[in-house]
């Protein structure tokens, strides 16, 4: 009984039953929808055949089933999506680490800081491949500019949140300016920067599957524009739209766990 | 009036995200969902229900209505349909022939505002979409032959479709990569259209995914467009750039390509066809006059996704045609926002298939491209309608 | 330690700096910019990266064609911005009422930020094929509706925040008021969420625009700059393409800078 109770309780179950909730009302949509349509797996496919057409082994092109192809593709958009990512989360903690070390940096980065947020990347594209003359490099920096706004605005909040008093302890240590990043200025503004890689490890990856859509080639977003083009069958685009939502729930879920390996704190914190 | 419509979009989009949110807040309330469905379904059924008596209405008299009254119904109720971005200037050189405003819907890359009306003159081409809509394999809506078209090149509005173009740059230092590439080409072609079949299947094997079936009808309708001209006579001659029907592309894209960049806009009113293409590569290349490729690792980018559309630069790859010439060709898929234009002035590719109206949109907006080849013969465009 | 004076003195200073410094740099970009400095560090040409001076002349040249655009992408950011807001509060408080079953039902919200919207816009213009006969009126309820889903996302997980992260103890005064559950609700958590509301909304305008121009990209009637800005770039028209990315920035910056105005008007007293 105790054991029911606590799966009853736990959260797992309670996403569980969420998750439920939405195929129930995707299942009666789905129906409704099979009813009216001529072309239903245009507008909301049945689950099922979502399902089926992941696991079936009919080759859509020349030697790839729906599947095979998903995750070669996934493959190479993820991959991509990493090191637009590391390069993201580098180059936004650098600028923060320089942010807060000179005023006067700050004081011109942080507005042009927002102001990229504000630019529509995708419109200015075609732009960056020009310049970077490589479809794959650009899909690359165009991930990267997507993702570091969240890292560079978290990670400069977090430098600020040390206290003035901890300052000024670091002062009387006699501590010099590397000392006091090392030790103090650093561990603190790291839970800050984890939760910029938590918001945007799915903004990698779904800025990824965007800039994908620029050009053919292999990735995600081009199998994704391919299917919505009526080139192979439309089942493929759902497959990547449920596969990108999971990989993209994981990603969050990913760095939470990556903290709790690396930081002392968040394992106090749970056990406590 | 303007403003009502856009209230109405606004009242439409809050009732349905707060029937959404009702249906959903609550795990029990997902019953109350169902019925929230219905409601909707049962006002798509009005809808749908409204355009069936209209469909019926058009049904009762189907030989008398003609093309002319058609088109300007559509264009009157706002359902003619285009894909824009480049396609349309076909479409707005027939409405202005009919007297029409020049505006269309945008339609999606399926056929499915064709299939529940909302678009009831769409535009196809006939080795793509009319395929689809009139055939019953897979994606395909089977509509048989209960659909009717209208043809661009019968109207006298054709405009030139996919060709082969580089840079003029590109074409003046590589004269001898140029000629061998549009050589071994034409002889794809030439073996594509002979056994188009074939074709198709290379096509499939070299990673297309259209299905098997909708290739080899694409395979069998591109054959025509590459060998019948505008007025419908054989061409011979593959990839020849016919005076008139490039000067009659020329014409209507100075009529019908509007451009905000009046800089542009007065480049384009002064091009020439001579500003465009260039027919000494092509006619050196089929005489066999040329001599070794000053490159020869090159690569074409398409104007769309890999399919029996440009199946003769898949044939010519597999049958090794370019291996003859001594050419190592990369063919790179076409279809998003980075254009062949783009692609090939910036020097990421060699090659490209583009429209011809496409080309010179670009030249008028400041790119030095060149057409070295015309594929297609006539216009491939069609407006499809139920009859 | 240090007089009033010279404190104020400094405040002043640093305000004007936080101002004067950006505008040194921007100007110096543009300057970059239009002499071609910029075109030779970023190897580029002016055919791909035009000099301000031509962007600025079709600009000037279409401005009425550039405003009805502007107007047309405007209302879809807001209005999917004012939806997506209120659904996205009204999550939260049921996230807070209903704990258990409200934070997995947060977990499920936020995955809809993991579905691209290239893939989200399409779907929902099917879905909402049958709302109107009007192709003006169905569009432009499908692009409000995938404004709404993006901008509702994280206006519910920081509302969530505002509504349950309390000041220490402030629960436990509210209980020696032997306050009730509303009364507590109206008097602790509704105010406590606010500069949470603003967190979210700092998120959620840049994106708001953002989705706004990527679903006019599939939307059945054509308008909007996001629109515009695909045609020109797909036919090759760069100059044009420039003009409205440049209205595009200024769009995303008049509504920071709105929301940045409310937010001080807003979050006065508490400061």
């Amino acid at each position: 009984m105790k054991i029911i109770k606590k799966i009853l309780n736990s959260k797992a179950f309670v996403t569980l039953v969420w998750i439920a909730v939405i195929i129930v009302i995707w299942e009666i949509c789905a129906t409704r929808v099979a009813e009216v349509k001529r072309t239903p797996e245009n507008v909301l496919p049945h689950l099922g055949g979502i399902v089926d057409s992941l696991t079936s082994d009919r080759k859509i092109n020349g030697s790839q089933s729906a599947l095979e192809m998903v995750l070669e593709n996934a493959g190479a958009t993820l991959s991509r999506a990493a090191i637009g990512y590391v390069i993201g989360i580098a180059s936004g903690f650098v600028l923060a680490l320089l942010m807060s070390l000179s005023g006067i940096i700050e004081k011109i980065a942080f507005p042009y800081l927002m102001l990229i947020q504000l630019i529509p990347i995708l419109g200015m594209a075609p732009i960056i491949n020009a310049i970077t003359g490589d479809i794959a490099i650009s899909r690359i920096v165009i991930a990267a500019i997507l993702t570091f706004y969240p890292v560079a605005a978290n990670t400069l909040a977090g430098f600020k949140s040390v206290r003035r008093e901890a300052h000024e302890l670091m002062y009387s240590y006699a501590a010099n300016k590397f000392q006091l990043y090392t030790k103090t200025m650093i561990p603190a503004c790291i839970p800050y920067f984890f939760t910029g890689l938590k918001i945007s490890a799915p903004m990698a990856i779904t800025a990824s599957i965007l800039v994908d859509t620029l050009q053919g080639g292999i990735g995600l977003g081009c199998l994704l524009s391919q299917s919505l083009k009526g080139a192979m069958t439309r089942y493929v685009f759902w497959d990547i739209v449920v596969f990108s939502a999971v990989i993209g729930i994981l990603s969050f879920y990913l760095m939470g766990l990556i903290e709790t390996l690396l930081c002392p704190y968040k394992r106090i914190g749970k056990k406590g | 009036m303007k403003f009502s419509k856009k209230t109405l979009a606004a009242v439409i989009a809050a009732t349905m995200i707060v029937s959404a949110f009702s249906a959903c807040s609550s795990a029990p309330a997902s019953t109350t969902a169902a019925p929230a469905a219905t409601t909707t379904a049962a006002a798509a059924e009005t809808t749908a229900a409204g355009g069936e008596t209209e469909a019926a209405a058009t049904e009762a008299a189907p030989s008398s209505i003609s093309d002319s009254d058609r088109i300007i119904a559509a264009a009157q109720a706002g359902k003619v349909g285009n894909w824009g971005l480049g396609n349309e200037y076909e479409i707005f050189a027939l409405l202005t022939k009919y007297g029409q405003e020049n505006k269309f819907l945008s339609q999606a890359f399926d056929m499915d505002g064709f299939d529940d009306n909302s678009i009831t003159l769409a535009s196809a081409m006939t080795y793509n979409e009319l395929g689809l809509v009139q055939n019953s394999y897979e994606g395909g809506y089977g509509y048989g032959d209960t659909v009717g078209i209208i043809d661009m090149n019968n109207e006298g509005v054709a405009m030139l479709e996919d060709n082969l173009f580089t840079t003029k740059a590109f074409a003046e230092k590589n004269p001898n990569t140029v000629k061998a590439f549009i050589s071994a080409s034409m002889k794809g072609w030439e073996y594509a259209c002979a056994n188009p079949e074939e074709a198709a299947q290379i096509v499939f094997e070299a990673g297309s995914s259209v299905s098997s079936d909708h290739q080899a009808y694409m395979a069998s309708e591109v054959k025509k467009l590459v060998e019948t001209d505008t007025t419908g006579n054989a061409v011979k001659d593959y990839g020849k750039m016919d005076e008139a029907a490039m000067q009659q592309t020329l014409d209507l894209a100075k009529q019908y390509i509007k451009l905000d960049d009046s800089t542009a806009a007065d480049k384009l009113q002064a091009l020439t066809l001579d500003d465009i293409r260039s027919t000494s590569y092509w006619t050196d290349a089929l005489a066999g006059s040329f001599g070794a490729p000053e490159k020869t690792d090159v690569s074409i980018q398409l104007k769309w996704l890999p399919q029996a559309q440009f199946m003769g630069y898949f044939v010519a790859k597999a049958k090794g045609f370019y291996d003859e010439v001594g050419l190592n060709v990369t063919i790179v898929s076409g279809g998003g926002d980075i254009g062949e234009t783009t692609a090939v002035n910036n020097g990421t590719v060699d090659f490209g298939v583009t429209w011809v109206s496409n080309l010179i949109s670009a030249n008028a907006g400041g790119m030095d491209l060149l057409e070295i080849a015309q594929v297609y013969q006539r216009s491939g465009l069609v407006l499809v309608y139920k009859k | 330690m240090i007089s009033v004076a010279a404190k104020v003195n400094k405040k002043r200073r640093n305000a004007v700096q936080s101002v004067v410094c950006p505008l040194i740099f921007g100007v110096a970009l543009i300057a970059a910019w239009q002499t071609g400095l910029l075109h030779t560090l970023l190897n580029t040409d002016e055919y791909v990266l035009p000099y301000p001076t031509r962007i600025a002349t079709i600009m000037s040249e279409n401005s009425d064609k550039i405003m009805a655009n502007v107007w047309a992408s405007v209302e879809v950011a807001v209005l999917g911005l004012i939806f997506g807001s209120i659904l996205g509060y009204l999550i939260a408080i049921f996230a807070t009422v209903f704990p258990k079953y409200g934070s997995g039902g947060l977990t499920i919200v936020s995955a809809f930020n993991a579905i691209p919207i290239v893939a989200l816009a399409p779907v929902i213009i099917n879905w909402t094929k049958d709302v109107s006969s009007e192709a003006e009126v169905r569009s432009m309820v499908a692009k409000v509706i995938v404004v709404t889903v993006v901008s509702m996302a994280s206006m519910s997980v920081n509302a969530y925040r505002g509504l349950t992260e309390l000041p220490p103890f402030s629960d436990d005064l509210m209980k020696t008021y032997a306050a009730g559950r509303l009364t507590e609700f109206f008097k602790l958590r509704l105010p406590n969420s606010v500069p949470y509301i603003f967190t979210a909304l700092r998120v959620s305008v840049p994106g708001s625009v953002i989705s706004a121009l990527v679903s006019e990209y599939f939307a059945e009637y054509i308008t909007g700059v996001g629109r515009q800005i695909r045609e020109n770039i797909l036919i090759a028209q760069y100059s044009t393409a420039w003009a409205y990315i440049v209205t595009a920035c200024i769009i995303g910056i008049v509504m920071y800078a709105v929301l940045m105005l409310i937010e001080a008007v807003a979050l006065r007293k508490r400061r």
